[in-house]
């Protein structure tokens, strides 16, 4: 009796032991599933690329005082060359004096963006040049780079949280410019995104100037599923508050539709002049 | 008993008490000191309602801070790569400074282009050319570049600016200490071996305001100490006792710290005039002390055998109807500031007043106070000036009072050719501050001033708004006809405004044809060429040019010359092609620097309406005492010469009347009127103790005339130190105290005697009653009204 008691009160021991090292190991097996902070940004670039869209866009600028600059805009992207190119096409719809003016823009994964604009008052169509990525998205407190896919090797990256976003459970992940060029060239020294867990979307960020002072915070709401199949997510609502000058951009849609079969002419020259 | 008995009998009862009590008021204004704030914020200084005011805070709540500081580089070549790589770091170094809220550089302006099928706006300069063709391409880039060519960048690309544009809250101290550190770490850089030569100097209107006021502060620092003991040791010299030295000197100070104190107390901030207040008392303020102290010496005779009390007593019963006519009178020239629409020249005129009232009851109560306590001294070296032996200096003094009754015609003749002959200098006299002519042409500030001006399109702005839709062709184009008309001033230099970047879009769109360098006919193009503009340029760029709903522009013109007069003339320019072009968009000129050339002309103008204003008072009030008008136009007499004098000398000397050359005036009328009522109220004493007039000039000259002798003599050696300066306002601030000083002294002791020699005026001949009764100085006339 003693025996087997002490038998039983031994296994109890070992079972109980081989179950907290084995529950450990699992929850470390579990913990080293955790996708890595830049394979997060690897499926956030994932999860904006969309086959093919179509989008009408309330864009207003608000300063410092509260006035307002509002424009409207419809816009149609594509994936070209196996989704290494997107191009996107922009027709400004409102106010009456800039409407019908046409923006035409490849962004391509290896090189710099090609952009054309057709003025209709003067019937031509322009190349426009553009150097740095740090420039403003028409007058907005948004850049090109803000809006743009970012190139993934620009940056490293960094889980440093998890914080929890309108209910959302998000990766806090810092991203920082990997050389001076590429800081230079983005105007930041710092990017902070709030991630959603699931869905691998940004839902928040917060933009460092090169002193490292905070410049610019993005909020980011209304953010849709459009394409189930592939898991790709566009948002309807955001919203970039610059801090260093007060002013407030809003890029609101008020239409948008997964599209992959937008038709190719569409992101062609002849289109951009048609009125 | 009259009631100066009274006062008196109480001052020599409780001495100790009075003494206490004019302690005690100094050191509790002494305690308020501290509290006083500073204030040199221009704009401050005029009424919120004032239109320049109205106009630039119209200005300002649409487009923000007009004020520009600027750095200047001068190199042989800009273009070389290591003068560029620092014009950079200096760039970056402005924009992280928060006092400036835009930095237009070099490398933040922008160049609008084509090329083959390109619209391309990118910075003027993008990358350091490498080699010398690069150089020259770049060279040729700027130079084809309206927005930067003889504007940013001199012609001969000898120098550059790089403009700060103020916020609204920018302290001066604090944003040039910022910028001369930003210098200073560079200039470190290139004074190593190797280092190519670069000049750098900060410059633009905050910078003028900030090193005019601590040169100023600085060299008042330096040299009124050395003053005052000059002052001292002059005194000394003539009373050859400490106490008529110190006395007064102490009623000075104590006058001085009170009227200071008041400042915080009256919720006032010193601002940049009230360091005149301390100046215009140390002229002023002393003549009452010396006063108490010269009476008390001259009754203290060897055969007097009275003791302290009794002089003291005595000097009080004799003097408070002089000191307290004086009083007034110099009180009432000093309030005539208050006829000033500028706050801080208002507030310096109550200030001054307040410490002169303070110095009139110090003298006539803590001074006798303070005697009555001492134990009497050995009568004074005067007692013997009318003896056998004189010190050099009453030689001197006893030789002019011999000599001036004696020839008064020929010195009355002498004094209006001089005064006239000098006086025509004041036709010669320019209404002007220019900060720039108080300063060498080696200092930093002149230097880049001087460039800015020559070299760089203007040192500050002048701005026009224009309301109406901006994107209006209609509109744009009478922006660009203004801008033209702008330029063709002399004193205009280049000018921005929202109307010259459209055009330059319209040409470069259009392949550079010269025929499209114009505003395009359409609205909905110019919209476009906006967009167009906002997909590269920096959503700032326009900030200065453009309102955000596009409701409001600004036309920015820059003034090359410093000076307020030019500031004025070009506001006036702009104002009168407005009102030519009624029906255009324009809704007002105005800025930064209309504010400031408008605070300095009312002040000048306002200060020669006080000036005016306070001889009349000077005249009604001797007139309303002596009970003659032929005393009023006496009294007014040596002030009229001293202002002919002073104003012909600045004339002749090329100082302009400015800021505070206009306001030392008040000095001349605060000396000059005491100077002529304490000579004519002896010289009536005299004359009704029986004196003939050749004689009771020449004992007023010995008794009353010595105290004021002594007293300018000390007051113009005090300042004549200034003029070791080498700063040239504060040079300029010591000759223009001596001369107001000194002509306000010759004025009253050498051409009023004359005058009264010749013509004998009644009010001052003795009358029936005088030679009975009245001891040797008792007043006559004046004596049925009270003391006060």
């Amino acid at each position: 009796m003693t025996i087997t008691n002490k038998t039983a009160r031994f296994s109890t021991a070992f079972i109980a032991a081989f179950f907290l090292v084995f529950g450990l190991s699992l929850l470390h097996a579990r913990a080293s599933d955790a996708p890595s902070a830049r394979e997060v940004m690897v499926k956030v670039a994932a999860t904006r690329k969309l086959a093919g869209s179509e989008a009408v866009i309330e864009m207003t600028i608000l300063n410092r005082k509260g006035e307002a600059r509002t424009r409207k805009i419809a816009m149609a992207t594509k994936l070209f060359d196996g989704g290494k190119t997107e191009k996107r096409i922009y027709k400004f719809v409102a106010p009456a004096d800039v409407k019908g003016t046409g923006v035409l823009t490849f962004d391509y994964e290896d090189k710099p963006d090609d952009t054309w604009i057709f003025l209709p008052a003067l019937r031509k169509t322009r190349r426009i040049v553009r150097s740095q990525r740090s420039k403003s998205f028409m007058g907005s407190e948004f850049s090109y780079a803000d809006l743009n896919v970012p190139v993934i090797s620009d940056f490293s990256y960094r889980h440093i949280r998890s914080e929890s976003v309108d209910g959302a459970s998000c990766w806090v992940i810092e991203a920082l410019p990997t050389t001076k060029k590429i800081a230079a060239s983005e105007g930041y020294s710092r990017k902070l995104y709030w991630v959603h867990r699931t869905e691998f979307t940004i839902r928040r960020a917060e933009y460092y100037d090169p002193k490292g002072d905070l410049l610019k915070e993005l909020t980011i709401t209304n953010t849709r599923l459009l394409d189930p199949k592939n898991k790709r997510y566009r948002s309807m609502h955001m919203e970039m508050h610059n801090r260093k000058n007060g002013r407030r951009s809003i890029f609101h849609s008020e239409k948008l539709e997964f599209a992959p079969a937008t038709k190719d002419e569409f992101f062609t020259m002849r289109y951009l002049e048609r009125p | 008993m009259t009631r100066s008995s009274i006062v008196a009998d109480f001052v020599v009862r409780f001495p100790r008490m009075i003494i206490t009590l004019f302690a005690a008021v100094t050191v509790f204004f002494a305690l308020q000191i501290p509290h006083a704030e500073l204030d040199t914020e221009l704009k401050n200084q005029l009424p919120p309602d004032l239109e320049t005011r109205v106009n630039l805070d119209r200005i300002e709540s649409l487009f923000g801070g007009t004020d520009m500081a600027m750095i200047v580089v001068s190199s042989a070549d800009i273009l070389e790569p290591k003068t560029l790589s620092r014009i950079k770091r200096l760039s970056k170094g402005m924009s992280d400074i928060e006092e400036l809220d835009r930095v237009v550089s070099l490398f933040s302006a922008k160049d609008i282009r084509a090329e083959d099928d390109m619209m391309i706006v990118e910075q003027a300069i993008v990358r350091f050319p490498s080699d010398a063709d690069g150089r020259e391409a770049l060279r040729r880039s700027l130079a084809n570049n309206s927005f930067v060519y003889g504007n940013l960048i001199s012609k001969d690309f000898r120098h550059t600016a790089l403009i700060g544009f103020l916020t609204l809250d920018a302290s001066d101290e604090v944003l040039v200490e910022k910028l001369e550190n930003l210098v200073s770490n560079l200039a470190e850089e290139i004074e190593e071996p190797g280092a190519i030569p670069n000049s750098i100097y900060i410059g633009g209107m905050p910078v003028t305001r900030v090193s005019l006021t601590t040169d100023m502060r600085e060299d008042m620092r330096k040299f009124l100490p050395i003053g005052l003991v000059a002052m001292l040791a002059f005194l000394f010299v003539c009373f050859r006792q400490a106490r008529g030295v110190l006395l007064p000197f102490v009623m000075t100070v104590m006058a001085i710290i009170v009227s200071m104190g008041l400042v915080p107390l009256l919720g006032w901030k010193i601002h940049t005039v009230t360091i005149l207040l301390p100046v215009i008392l140390l002229a002023v303020a002393n003549d009452y002390g010396i006063h108490m102290v010269a009476r008390f010496q001259e009754d203290n005779t060897p055969c007097a055998r009275a003791s302290s009390k009794d002089l003291a007593h005595r000097g009080i019963v004799e003097l408070t109807r002089p000191v307290l006519a004086t009083g007034v009178t110099t009180i009432s020239g000093l309030l005539c500031l208050l006829s000033h629409i500028v706050v801080p020249a208002e507030q310096l005129g109550i200030l001054a007043a307040c410490g002169v009232a303070f110095a009139v009851l110090g003298s006539l109560l803590f001074i006798p106070a303070t005697l009555s306590l001492l134990p009497l001294p050995e009568p004074a070296a005067h007692t013997r000036a009318l003896a056998s032996q004189h010190s050099l200096l009453d030689r001197i003094l006893l030789a002019v009072a011999h000599h001036v009754p004696r020839h008064a015609r020929s010195i009355v003749f002498a004094c209006l050719v001089v005064a006239c002959g000098t006086g025509l200098g004041a036709l010669r006299l320019v209404v002007d501050t220019n900060p720039m002519s108080f300063y060498g042409q080696d200092e930093p500030v002149w230097r880049s001033t001087h460039i800015l001006n020559e070299r760089l399109g203007g040192w500050a702005g002048i701005s026009t708004i224009v309301k109406g839709d901006i994107k209006d062709p209609k509109v744009l184009r009478q922006i660009d006809a203004l801008e033209t008309h702008l330029r063709d001033h002399e004193f205009v230099g280049t000018t921005t405004s929202i109307a010259a970047v459209v055009r330059k879009m319209n040409l470069v769109m259009h392949d550079n044809d010269p025929a499209f360098d114009r505003i395009p006919d359409s609205r909905d193009l110019v919209a476009q060429y906006l967009l167009l503009y906002s997909m590269s340029g920096d959503p700032e760029d326009f900030e200065k040019l453009v309102d955000f709903p596009y409701e409001h522009a600004q036309v920015l013109a820059k003034v090359t010359d410093s000076g307020t007069r030019a500031a004025t003339e070009v506001v006036r320019y702009t104002n009168s092609y407005l009102a030519q072009h009624s029906d255009g968009p324009f809704e007002l000129v105005g800025g930064f620097l209309h504010v400031m050339a408008d605070l300095v002309n009312h002040i000048v103008r306002g200060q020669l309406l006080s000036i005016a204003l306070s001889i009349g008072i000077v005249g009604v009030i001797v007139g309303g005492l002596m009970r003659s008008f032929v005393a009023a136009a006496l009294a007014m007499f040596p002030l009229l010469l001293a202002l002919l004098m002073i104003f012909g000398v600045m004339g002749f000397a090329g100082i302009e009347l400015n800021l505070i050359t206009a306001l030392l005036s008040s000095i001349m009328i605060g000396v000059g009127v005491d100077y002529t009522i304490h000579f004519l109220w002896r010289y009536r004493d005299e004359r009704r103790s029986g004196l003939e007039p050749r004689v009771a000039v020449r004992r007023t000259w010995a008794t009353t005339g010595r105290g004021i002798v002594f007293n300018a003599l000390s007051v113009l050696v005090g300042f004549s130190v200034l003029m070791l300066s080498a700063f040239l306002p504060v040079r300029f601030f010591g000759l223009l105290v001596a001369i107001s000083i000194a002509a306000c002294l010759v004025g009253a002791m050498v051409v009023l005697p004359a005058l009264v020699v010749i013509f004998r005026p009644r009010f001052l001949e003795p009358t029936e009653a005088s030679g009975v009764g009245s001891g040797p100085t008792a007043p006559q006339a004046p004596s049925t009204r009270p003391a006060s």
